[in-house]
């Protein structure tokens, strides 16, 4: 049960190998470019030129098309809609549903900015796929990022698979003491009350215990802290960082000279 | 001199009205294996925190008396060091998994990367501690998969790796069957041997009559009775005072009464029964 905490994907790959700061940049440069680089097409160019060919080289194409598919493209073309007939702007209607219409122009603003977002989210889950979250955290505690920050993070990133868990555990344990969870809503609702004591006032007293438990094993203390996980840093990846943010400094340069 | 002395230790929670210990004294010899019983609410975790530096430091609170181990007092010394001397391994397992990590492996490594140990280091200590405690197969998997009888072989192994002076165990074996029991008393009193002190709270008296090499009952916050553990788990002041004994000991003090038994020392474990028994 719950083997699975993270995005994560094991795989032998170029992007895998590259180190987690250098994808972490990659995938702000790719947002900031979709987001800045003053050129309409920009955001389709760069799904076609870096987001699929980045999932190739990731060896995670199908993982991904799944995930755009279910996910991804669904939210952005919500989002294309949404702005496609309620943008103000443009006069020559295209389309007319009831009092809604959509223009030339407002149509062009929804599909730029959805497949930014397609970008943006596509990005993300890319760098997620691909890079351990013990890895990453390791590589920026080993860069000067505070343990505290990191451990934060990544224990937040568990934190949800593991409510859900106990929510279900509550609810069994409270629907076998005749806990109605399954007619209508407000009734439901209503009935869920008591699950509330159990998962917080239980979550308060873990989280004393677990603070005792990482406290005993050495969490608050002063020595420079060592990692098991050696990530590398090659040249390469240096290299590809400074790059990356030339072209990131590009793109806003440009933007706000020609704006 | 003693490894550990507790003098005069006395201590109330921030919320408590009276103490939850009241003048414990206590010492125990470099690698000694004592085992602490006592019945709900004593104060045998609230013991098992002032060893392990967590009463007071973390839980605040009114306490006088000294704690010494190691030659180290606690009074004088903050958590963070006091930690690297004393171990301490709970009752709830999943509450020490770290949550940092994805791995038994990473787990059990969690506490070494804290202190700074090299990785190579690192790597070799981690396995040798999970083949010590057996669960070696389990390194891949994620602790959250584990059953609890398996998280809490975690959780003292995570302890095990760092390698303290002195091991704390609040009830280190409340989710094992009998067999993984045995194998952690196993461990623990080959931890003791090579020089390891541990103190562990334990209900399972057969195996702390077996296994460990003195018995303190705690009843209310002060210590009831200690000694060898055969003395103190056939007292009959144990039963007047409402603990649970061995189905061997009340067997045998029932025949006693009968004439049948007549040894004059009860037995606590199924070896000194039938040994008894013969006589
Ligand atoms: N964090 C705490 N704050 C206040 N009181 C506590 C706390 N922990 C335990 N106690 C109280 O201290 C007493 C002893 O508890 P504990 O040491 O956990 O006993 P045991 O482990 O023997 O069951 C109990 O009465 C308990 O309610
Ligand atoms: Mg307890």
């Amino acid at each position: 049960m719950h083997e699975r905490l993270s995005f994560h994907i094991k795989r032998d790959s170029f992007l895998h190998s590259l180190n987690p700061l250098t994808k972490l940049v990659l995938t702000l440069a790719l947002i900031l470019i979709a987001f800045t680089f003053p050129y309409y097409w920009t955001p389709h160019i760069l799904v076609l030129a870096a987001i699929i060919p980045l999932s190739l080289l990731g060896k995670v194409f199908r993982e991904f098309s799944v995930t755009a598919l279910r996910l991804i493209i669904p939210a952005a073309g919500f989002l294309f809609l949404m702005q496609a007939f309620f943008q103000p702007v443009g006069t020559d209607i295209i389309f007319k549903f009831y009092f809604l219409d959509m223009t030339m122009e407002s149509v062009l603003f929804a599909f730029r900015n959805a497949m930014r977002v397609f970008v943006m989210v596509s990005a993300f889950t890319l760098f997620l796929v691909t890079t351990h979250p013990s890895e990453l955290m390791s590589d920026l505690t080993r860069r000067g990022l505070p343990g505290q920050f990191a451990y934060v993070i990544i224990s937040t990133l568990q934190i949800l698979p593991q409510m859900q868990a106990k929510a279900q555990t509550i609810i069994s344990a409270q629907r076998s003491r005749g806990l109605d969870t399954e007619s209508s809503f407000l009734k439901r609702a209503g009935s869920l009350i008591p699950l509330i004591g159990p998962l917080v006032f239980g979550s308060l007293v873990e989280v004393e215990e677990r603070a005792i438990a990482i406290e005993a094993r050495g969490f608050t203390s002063k020595q420079v802290k060592t990692s098991l996980h050696e990530v590398p840093d090659t040249a390469f990846d240096q290299f590809l960082r400074w790059a990356l943010l030339v072209f990131i400094i590009i793109s806003i340069g440009l933007n706000l000279w020609l704006s | 001199m003693a490894f550990v002395t507790l003098q005069n230790v006395t201590y109330k929670y921030p919320l408590t009205e009276k103490p939850v210990l009241q003048n414990i004294n206590l010492q125990i010899q470099e690698g000694e294996f004592v085992s602490v019983i006592g019945p709900n609410g004593a104060g045998k975790s609230t013991l098992c925190y002032a060893l392990a530096g967590f009463v007071p430091h973390f839980f605040k609170g009114e306490i006088s008396g000294e704690i010494e181990v190691d030659g180290k007092l606690s009074s004088k010394s903050t958590l963070d060091t006091w930690v690297l001397n004393v171990g301490l391994a709970f009752q709830n397992p999943f509450n020490q998994i770290s949550g940092a990590k994805y791995t038994v492996f990473e787990e059990i490594a969690f506490g070494l990367e804290n202190i700074g140990v090299p990785r190579d280091e690192m790597k070799k200590r981690v396995e040798d501690a999970m083949s010590l405690t057996g669960i070696s197969e389990l390194a891949d998997r994620s602790p959250y998969s584990l059953s609890g009888g398996q998280q809490q072989r975690v959780a003292l192994t995570s302890i095990l790796v760092m390698r303290p002076r002195l091991l704390v165990l609040d009830e280190p074996t409340s989710q094992m069957d009998p067999i993984g029991t045995r194998e952690v008393f196993g461990v623990v009193r080959k931890m003791a041997e090579e020089g390891m002190t541990v103190v562990m709270v334990e209900h399972k008296v057969e195996w702390i009559a077996e296994f460990a090499d003195r018995v303190i009952a705690l009843k209310e916050g002060q210590i009831l009775m200690e000694g060898k553990p055969n003395e103190v788990l056939t007292s009959d002041l144990l039963t007047e005072n409402g603990f649970g004994v061995s189905r061997y000991t009340s067997t045998a003090r029932e025949a006693k009464k009968q004439g049948l038994w007549k040894k004059q020392n009860l037995p606590v474990t199924l070896d000194e029964a039938v040994e008894g028994f013969k006589k």
